[in-house]
């Protein structure tokens, strides 16, 4: 088993102010270095509408390299717009993922609609930076990955990776809407695409974890990381009802692989769950793996699915 | 060349249909048999729900004089969609192809949005049992939204020319709100992709393969395809983006263009040229043509006034 130790929460969004586009929620913390700070972009929320609705935006913090609990700056504005009316982004950006592509930076985002009979759907959108990533312009008005036969809607949870030239873009994928309670919850399974430029995609058309604790497992988060000769990827996961409790809510799980594409569950080896009291004692999710200085951190989120901001915790150990 | 008109051959509101539909036979696509041909179009069931529209598909065999129905659908052939899904409110309309022992349905799905009325992909199912029913090969589309095609994918027309399969489609350019209360309205033009098996298309993207006559508000739709004296002909139609409904000088019209080469399309819209019938069940609006050639005659299946709440007439093609 892993051994993470827990370095405590890092970031706050209610004690930001002055951006009322960032009220509260930093989700999907997702690194970018630079010489003297660590960037998480992290998704966030303007207090809900009139009607309890949620748009969401994505945005940065700045992380002090030599001291990660120390705040050096948070972005003034969104790094990228909403969508204009009738496009598939027009209600939220969330989740993104960033990584460097020559003089550019990449951003692969969910992009959120509202829909009649479900309340949402989400396909996958890319934009690009030419600022070192402070702010981004979208590729096209539509999304780069969207729905197909065997993946009918939600698709969600971009992580954009490369690996020995190729590019890899994990994510999630609808695959059935349940209702609870007279309510529709997505339940969602981890899938993989690959491209040799980022934009023209192939998808593996697979799910590439079991499903554990029940069929209808929801999987989210896919953050895959290379160490130790081999490829580990940590996820979170739910079950199908009930999920915004403790009991059934988000854990985060671990499977492993020689070849990307075949994958090896086993949980027990993750070594990072609940605590027993404070800001992720009900459940953590959205977990990223990222490096820095020789050490290899965990960015997640705790208690809400991340309300109340993000936490880190660093490996005691190697990842093999 | 020219149209002469063979009158209207179907009135939905004179026959009992599967269902529970009233009203509307909208969008005719043909199969034809050595003893008949089989109309498949669309007409619409009230949503206990909420009392919106849901369009299923039915047919109607006529026999080889085209005048004479004998025989008329007792069910759905294809059910809708599942809850979240692309096809979810309605199918319409569902172009038929046969393919070896099988007959390929290329659907056109709707599902309702919140901030605009809805959002269309196309999909694929396939019949075994010569067109009585359909089964979908997977609960996603096959042609959607993407990255420079927005929204609004829909209306495909297939074709098998020299071992390829060519893809006639409409995509959105966008949604736009015209005066300050009125709904968003939505602009769609014509594309163009190709396949090796019917399944995974690549387009030409985003490429407006037919010129706008009404200028860049046309919106156009339906395209159908047919070979003649070594030319492919195009019919579709097009209309204003606004103030189409009711305002007869701005509603649909038959729109033609000629190609040499599938890649280069000259607009001729007068040959030849159908237009309205004054005082008759087509006299304010002409919409969604269907071409076919059947025992060595030309025709043309079309839906008039109303965008065909009231059934589709036929005419067939003479050379001065």
């Amino acid at each position: 088993m892993f051994t993470w130790r827990k370095l405590g929460k890092v970031f706050t969004p209610q004690a930001v102010g002055g951006r009322p586009w960032l009220e509260e929620f930093a989700q999907a913390p997702a690194t970018l270095l630079f010489d003297d700070v660590v960037r998480v972009y992290f998704s966030c929320r303007p207090r809900a509408d009139s009607t309890g609705q949620y748009v969401s935006y994505s945005a940065y913090v700045e992380l002090d390299r030599g001291n990660l609990f120390e705040v050096k700056n948070v972005s003034d504005q969104p790094v990228l717009a909403l969508g204009g009316v009738g496009e598939f982004d027009e209600f939220g950006t969330y989740p993104i993922s960033v990584i460097r592509a020559g003089n550019e930076v990449r951003a692969y985002y969910a992009g959120w609609t509202r829909c009649e009979s479900v309340p949402f759907n989400v396909a996958i959108g890319v934009a690009t930076s030419r600022d070192e990533g402070r702010t981004f312009v979208k590729c096209g008005p539509g999304p780069i990955l969207a729905y197909s036969p065997d993946e009918p809607f939600v698709l969600s949870g971009p992580k954009i990776r490369r690996f020995n030239g190729i590019w890899y873009l994990w994510y999630i994928a609808g695959r059935k809407w349940k209702v609870v309670d007279g309510r529709a919850e997505p339940v969602y399974k981890i899938r993989m695409a690959t491209s040799a430029d980022g934009m023209h995609w192939s998808k593996a058309n697979q799910d590439l974890i079991e499903s554990r604790v029940e069929e209808d497992e929801a999987q989210a988060s896919p953050d895959v990381y290379y160490a130790g000769g081999k490829y580990h990827m940590f996820f979170a996961y739910r079950y199908s009802s009930g999920f915004r409790g403790k009991d059934r809510g988000y854990r985060i799980g671990y499977a492993s692989s020689m070849n990307l594409t075949d994958w090896s569950r086993d949980d027990g080896k993750c070594g990072i769950d609940v605590s027993d009291d404070g800001w992720d004692s009900e459940m953590i999710s959205y977990p990223h793996v990222f490096d820095v200085d020789g050490k290899i951190y965990m960015a997640y989120l705790g208690n809400q699915v991340g309300r109340h901001g993000f936490g880190l915790a660093v490996l005691e150990g190697q990842l093999e | 060349m020219r149209w002469r008109k063979l009158g209207r051959i179907f009135d939905p509101t004179q026959h009992a249909l599967p269902g529970g539909c009233v009203q509307f036979a909208q969008s005719p696509q043909t199969l034809p048999f050595e003893d008949r041909v089989r109309v498949y179009f669309s007409t619409r069931a009230v949503d206990p729900r909420n009392g919106k529209y849901l369009s299923h598909i039915a047919f109607a065999d006529f026999d080889t004089s085209l005048r004479r129905m004998i025989r008329i659908s007792d069910k759905p052939v294809i059910p809708l969609g599942k809850l979240g899904c692309f096809d979810e409110h309605g199918i319409f309309p569902m172009n038929v192809l046969r393919h070896g022992d099988e007959v390929y349905g290329y659907t056109c799905g709707w599902s309702r949005r919140v901030s605009v009325s809805v959002e269309t992909s196309i999909g694929l199912a396939i019949s075994r049992d010569q067109g009585m029913t359909f089964e979908r090969i997977g609960d996603g589309p096959i042609l959607t939204a993407s990255l420079h095609e927005p929204c609004l994918v829909g209306d495909g027309f297939v074709k098998v020319i020299g071992g390829v399969f060519h893809m006639w489609y409409i995509f959105g350019i966008g949604w736009s709100r015209h005066s300050p209360d009125a709904p968003p309205e939505r602009t769609y033009k014509i594309g163009h992709a190709v396949s090796a098996d019917g399944i995974a298309w690549t387009k030409d993207e985003a490429r407006h393969i037919i010129a706008d006559r009404l200028g860049a508000a046309e919106s156009q739709a339906l395209p159908t395809i047919i070979g003649l004296n070594g030319r492919h002909h195009m019919f579709f139609c097009y209309r204003e983006s606004v103030d189409f409904r009711s305002n007869r000088a701005r509603g649909y019209r038959i729109g033609h263009a000629v190609s040499e080469d599938l890649q280069n399309w000259v607009r001729q819209d007068e040959n030849p040229a159908l237009d309205v019938t004054e005082g008759d069940w087509d006299s304010d609006m002409l919409c969604y043509p269907h071409v076919f050639e059947f025992k060595g005659a030309v025709y043309l299946l079309y839906n008039g006034n109303e965008f065909g709440r009231y059934g589709f007439g036929l005419a067939i093609l003479e050379y001065d």
